[in-house]
């Protein structure tokens, strides 16, 4: 049983920074973003301040609207900001024309999607090394072969996409997100299209490229139980933080998303 | 359902315009043709009306002289009544001659569609007024001299014995003119002398009270207020009896009006010439729209597998399959009638600046100011552009009932086109194939090897046409097999490249169409620019052949050496320093007496002396000249028939110096004379002059250029020389020939552009298709440049896969078809028109290029983001 108690967070409060110790991978600072003009403003990202540390997986988890997709969007230089900041280490997103972002997205960022998104005439393998060989490298055979090993797929690196389930699809998926060896791995929704049994399959493959690779992944997600994988949660909701929970579960985290519809209904 | 078709063609409308400009063009290119058929119609209707202008009234086949002139001034009513005469006559000045038609000067001016624009119109006899272009190359103004060399015939001789003296006469010219209808054109133009003078002219050519006999027109004014019918009828009578005391036919007199006779005879004249004129041009309209209808088939299917939800959801809430057909048939016919109408405006368009260009650009026709606009102009090009876009809808329309109800419910999927065909259709396009290619092959044997060259060709042609079905029917199953291959092989260059080759096998059908689409136009092209290079080789032989020497100038016009005068000296020399001159030969010559076996008696002929090593320079093919050598005459094919020499006999030549035993050599050389080496000559006669020179041109193509130099150069010498010129004689061949393509190519270019336009619409298909992937790779790290690169080489690869296969298909089709329809002329040439393939596989990368540019800016502000949208 976890006994983690959620603890709101006030909104004066410094940067959350779970372990100190820990150099941050991916940083916001006073993150804004605002659609519209005048009357029809909206904020879906008001001032929003957070670090993820590096080596960690970390899920943002709020509900429908609440603004968690943009700031996914805006640390990873997909989409710009209003105002503030945003830094991948210690290069900055916001204001990186799109030559600078292109090859950040290379070499710095990985993404998982919800869609799997891979392309279709090309076997798992060819799926996997496509980012190196956009980005004009050679692939470490090395690091493929654990990346096969731990995500299971060695025996389908020669299926094309239409050949593969929903969950086999998405490990390749992770895999192509890892192949550069990336500071950190943005998933989005990444268990959205898949059964429960696929979806668990998939968020252990997150959490062992955490615990044994040592990479960073940043999960956005709406489902309690999936951000119960990570060793954090950020909570948001009307575009800012709105609490934080270490080593969830899916109580625990369940518990943070009802006080903030709660909240939210008050 | 009407509502809702309207409101998916404003959500497609990018789409459909794209498609839209396919049959823009091929409309357009519809109404042009029609236009252009009007006005050359129209054209020749005017020109012959021109010639009648300001006459009341025309009689035909009158009696020619002045009877008949003089019974119908008789008539009550009639003002004028002249003969329209025209005498072709000689006119000279300094050393420049020219041929010209000369009208008899009428008596009221007005009936004459010419203007002056200096000077005045003869009024005494022995003035003339030139044309204003004759009198540029005469070099002459108004109240200069000109000299006028006619023949008249000697005393009273009997009809067989009949002789011409050349008369020389001064004429005054009194003005130049100008014919603004263009009323002569066709006759070169016409001077105007007074009428008594043309008469005169006219009458020295025939005994005294002789007659042409042939029948006359004349021009008739009428006094004003007079009634035409009756005055018609008196004159008719009038001039029948005029032919009827001429001993002529009197049923043949004919009095019409100037609008009644302009119109007879233009139909007459046209009946074959507009037709055939639009007919050969909408044979090429007809392939634009073609591949316009291929290009709008493409689109339709794209437009359907993207409205797979949409439709699904139709059929989900009581849509049936009809109601589906329906909306896709009407689309179609919206759209093919909007567009349609488009092209018909633009073909109108097109039509009325062309006239504007031609009428600025003097062309020696007039043309209308304005385009005539028929019902068939505006109509066909309409209805023949829905029809094609109807028709081009129906497979997709089919595909659009097939949608299954239960689509709507399946969860988002990329559109996937209708996939391969059936075997059916595999086996037999392929079967049709193979028996069009053996067909083809056999026509060319049959042409070739066994001389039947009529059967020969049609049999080719069937073959080509039925082949060329084949390969297209079957282009869905092996065209992307190609792509494919040309894709692994540009695949080896980089990660773009393979990822648009991989792109290009995901819709093997839209792909193949597209690549057919050009195919088709390229493969056409191919074969005209292959055929024409071919044939030039083949006729290049054959006229080496034939007219080995270039051009020759010779005095010896009488045809006896006798009194032959010898070639200027100097004149040689001459020669050889104009432009355009390779080499010259002087060639002396003599006349002889032949003797031997089986010769005529009477045989007199014209011996030239040569050093078979010094002809070699100046002769395009030596060949009829390969048996020169001492001892040996060459005798020409016609002098050998004309005197009964056969060849290998002997040959006794008797010369002013002595005779010489030679064997004969019966040669296919194109000349008048026998050919000795110059030792064999000098025993003949040891002074013969040189009467002739023999000149090599640089290239014989610039012959039309070159030859009038020449002349200019003899001409000067005042020497009586005649040039004549084989390679004037081939270059116009050639000249025809390479006009002819120039239009067909011309003409077939448009299919080639409606193409291309085809190659942009299917990469902007796919990249809308494409937007998530083109997000995706964007968020994995394809750089802007990549992605424009990415579809850069898709363009291509579509692009030049069908302009490869293309040419490669022209050049079988062009020899095949050069072979078949030369077959007669001699072992035919195979020749590759390397400058046209590079042209066109040029034209294909670019357009590739340029295809992908549009497309690629759509893609590329595609924002990564939406990999992550879920719809």
């Amino acid at each position: 049983m976890d006994t983690t108690v959620y603890v709101p967070i006030p909104d004066d409060a410094p940067a959350a920074g779970a372990r100190p110790a820990v150099t941050p991978a991916v940083r916001a600072r006073a993150l804004t973003k605002t659609y519209g003009r005048g009357e029809a403003e909206v904020r879906a990202l008001d001032g929003v301040d957070v670090d993820f540390a590096a080596g960690r997986f970390t899920a943002i988890m709020g509900p429908s609207g609440s603004g968690k997709s943009t700031l996914m969007h805006l640390l990873a230089g997909l989409d710009s900001a209003t105002s503030g900041q945003a830094f991948v280490g210690s290069t900055e997103v916001t204001g990186l024309n799109d030559k600078a972002l292109t090859a950040v997205r290379r070499t710095r960022v990985g993404f998982v999607f919800q869609q799997f998104n891979l392309l279709p005439m090309f076997t798992a393998e060819q799926n996997i090394t496509l980012p190196v060989e956009l980005a004009g490298g050679t692939v470490d055979k090395m690091w493929l072969g654990t990346l096969v090993d731990t995500l299971g797929l060695g025996k389908r690196l020669t299926h094309r996409p239409a050949e593969l389930s929903g969950g086999q699809q998405q490990r390749v998926a992770i895999a192509r997100a890892l192949i550069a060896q990336p500071d950190v791995v943005f998933a989005d929704e990444p268990t959205g299209n898949l059964d429960s049994r696929s979806g668990a399959e998939v968020l252990s493959f997150l959490r062992r490229s955490v615990r044994e690779l040592g990479r960073t992944i940043i999960m956005v997600t709406h489902d309690p139980a999936a951000a119960a994988y990570a060793d954090r949660v950020v909570l948001i909701a009307d575009g800012k933080i709105a609490g934080d929970i270490t080593d969830p579960t899916p109580e625990s985290a369940l518990a943070g998303l009802d006080a903030l519809r709660t909240v939210a209904a008050r | 359902m009407i509502r809702l078709t309207l409101s998916q063609m404003r959500r497609s409308a990018g789409r459909l315009a794209a498609a839209a400009v396919a049959i823009v063009i091929g409309t357009a290119f519809v109404a042009v043709t029609l236009l252009a058929g009007n006005v050359i119609t129209s054209t020749t209707y005017d020109s012959i009306a021109a010639q009648y202008t300001g006459a009341d009234l025309v009689v035909r086949g009158a009696a020619p002289g002045g009877a008949t002139e003089d019974a119908v001034r008789d008539v009550a009513g009639v003002a004028t009544a002249d003969e329209q005469l025209m005498s072709y006559q000689q006119l000279e000045n300094g050393g420049r001659t020219i041929f010209q038609g000369v009208l008899a000067e009428p008596t009221d001016p007005a009936v004459l569609p010419l203007t002056v624009t200096d000077g005045a119109l003869p009024e005494a006899a022995g003035e003339i007024a030139l044309p204003t272009d004759v009198a540029e190359r005469l070099d002459v103004a108004p109240g200069d001299q000109i000299t006028l060399a006619r023949n008249v015939l000697d005393g009273d001789q009997e009809v067989d014995e009949q002789a011409w003296t050349e008369v020389r006469e001064k004429l005054t010219v009194s003005g130049t003119l100008d014919d603004p209808y263009g009323a002569f054109s066709m006759m070169g133009g016409a001077a105007v002398a007074p009428a008594a003078d043309v008469q005169g002219w006219e009458a020295d050519l025939m005994g005294p009270g002789e007659s042409s006999g042939e029948p006359a027109t004349l021009l008739v004014t009428l006094d004003e207020g007079v009634d035409v019918g009756q005055t018609r009828e008196a004159i008719t009578g009038a001039a029948a009896t005029a032919a009827s005391n001429a001993g002529m036919d009197v049923s043949a007199v004919d009095v019409v009006t100037p609008d009644e006779h302009a119109e007879s005879v233009a139909s007459e004249m046209t009946g074959g010439e507009d037709v055939i004129f639009t007919t050969f041009v909408l044979v090429f309209a007809a392939i634009a729209l073609l591949v316009a209808a291929l290009v709008i088939a493409n689109t339709f299917q794209v437009l359907v597998a993207q409205r797979t939800r949409t439709l699904a959801l139709l059929r989900c809430v009581g849509a049936d399959k009809s109601q589906l057909r329906r909306s896709v048939l009407f689309e179609a016919t919206l759209l093919g009638l909007a567009s349609s109408v488009v092209g018909l405006l633009a073909g109108l368009g097109l039509g009325q600046a062309a006239l504007a260009v031609g009428r600025g650009m003097d062309l020696g026709v007039p043309l209308p100011e304005t385009i005539t606009l028929t019902p068939a102009v505006v109509l066909v090009p309409v209805v023949v552009g829905t029809l094609v876009t109807l028709v081009a809808a129906f497979a997709p329309a089919r595909a659009a009932t097939r949608v299954a109800p239960l689509a709507a419910l399946r969860p988002d999927e990329a559109p996937t086109a209708a996939r391969g065909a059936g075997r059916v259709r595999l086996v037999l396009s392929l079967l049709v194939a193979v028996v069009g290619f053996a067909l083809l092959g056999a026509g060319v044997a049959l042409s070739t090897a066994a001389g039947e060259p009529t059967t020969g060709l049609l049999v080719g042609v069937a073959g080509g046409v039925l082949s060329f079905v084949g390969v297209l029917v079957s282009a869905v199953f092996w065209l992307p097999r190609v792509v494919a291959l040309a894709g692994r092989l540009v695949g080896a260059s980089g990660p773009t490249a393979r990822l648009a080759a991989a792109n290009t096998l995901r819709n093997p059908r839209r792909t193949a169409a597209t690549s057919t689409a050009l195919l088709i136009g390229v493969t056409l092209v191919g074969m005209m620019s292959t055929a024409a290079a071919s044939a030039r080789i083949t006729m290049d032989a054959e006229f080496d052949g034939r007219y080995p020497v270039d051009v020759t100038v010779s005095t010896d016009l009488s045809g006896s050496g006798k009194d032959a005068t010898p070639v200027p000296a100097g004149l040689g020399d001459t020669v050889r320093e104009l432009d355009g001159v390779a080499s010259v030969l002087e060639v002396p010559a003599t006349s002889v007496q032949l003797a031997g076996d089986g010769v005529d008696e009477a045989a007199q002929v014209i011996a030239r002396g040569m050093d078979p090593d010094e002809a070699a320079s100046v002769l395009r093919s030596t060949e009829s000249l390969t048996p020169l050598a001492a001892g040996t005459a060459v005798v020409p094919e016609n002098v050998a028939d004309v005197w009964g020499v056969t060849d290998g006999q002997t040959l006794t030549l008797t010369g002013p110096d002595g005779p010489l035993e030679t064997t004969a050599a019966v040669t296919e050389l194109a000349d008048d004379a026998v050919v000795l080496v110059p030792d064999d000559l000098a025993t003949l006669d040891a002074a013969a002059p040189t009467t002739g020179l023999w000149v090599g041109l640089d290239d014989p193509r610039d012959a039309a250029a070159v030859v009038p130099t020449i002349q200019d150069a003899v001409a000067d010498t005042e020497a009586p020389a005649d040039v004549l010129g084989a390679a004037v004689e081939r270059a116009s061949f050639q000249q025809v020939i390479d006009t002819a393509l120039g239009i067909v190519v011309g003409l077939l270019a448009v299919a080639v552009v409606i193409a291309l336009i085809g190659v942009a619409n299917t990469l902007s298909l796919s990249v809308i298709e494409r937007r998530r992937e083109s997000a995706t790779l964007r968020a994995i790290g394809l750089s802007k440049a990549q992605l424009r690169g990415m579809l850069a080489v898709e363009g291509v690869l579509i692009a030049l896969v069908g302009a490869v296969l293309g040419v490669l298909l022209g050049l079988v089709y062009g020899w095949t078809g050069a072979a078949a329809a030369l077959g007669w002329a001699g072992e035919p040439a195979i020749a590759v028109p390397w400058r046209d393939v590079l042209l066109m596989l040029g034209v294909a990368l670019v357009a590739g290029l340029v295809a992908s540019v549009a497309p690629a800016r759509t893609a590329v502000r595609t924002s990564p983001v939406e990999a992550l949208a879920t719809e």
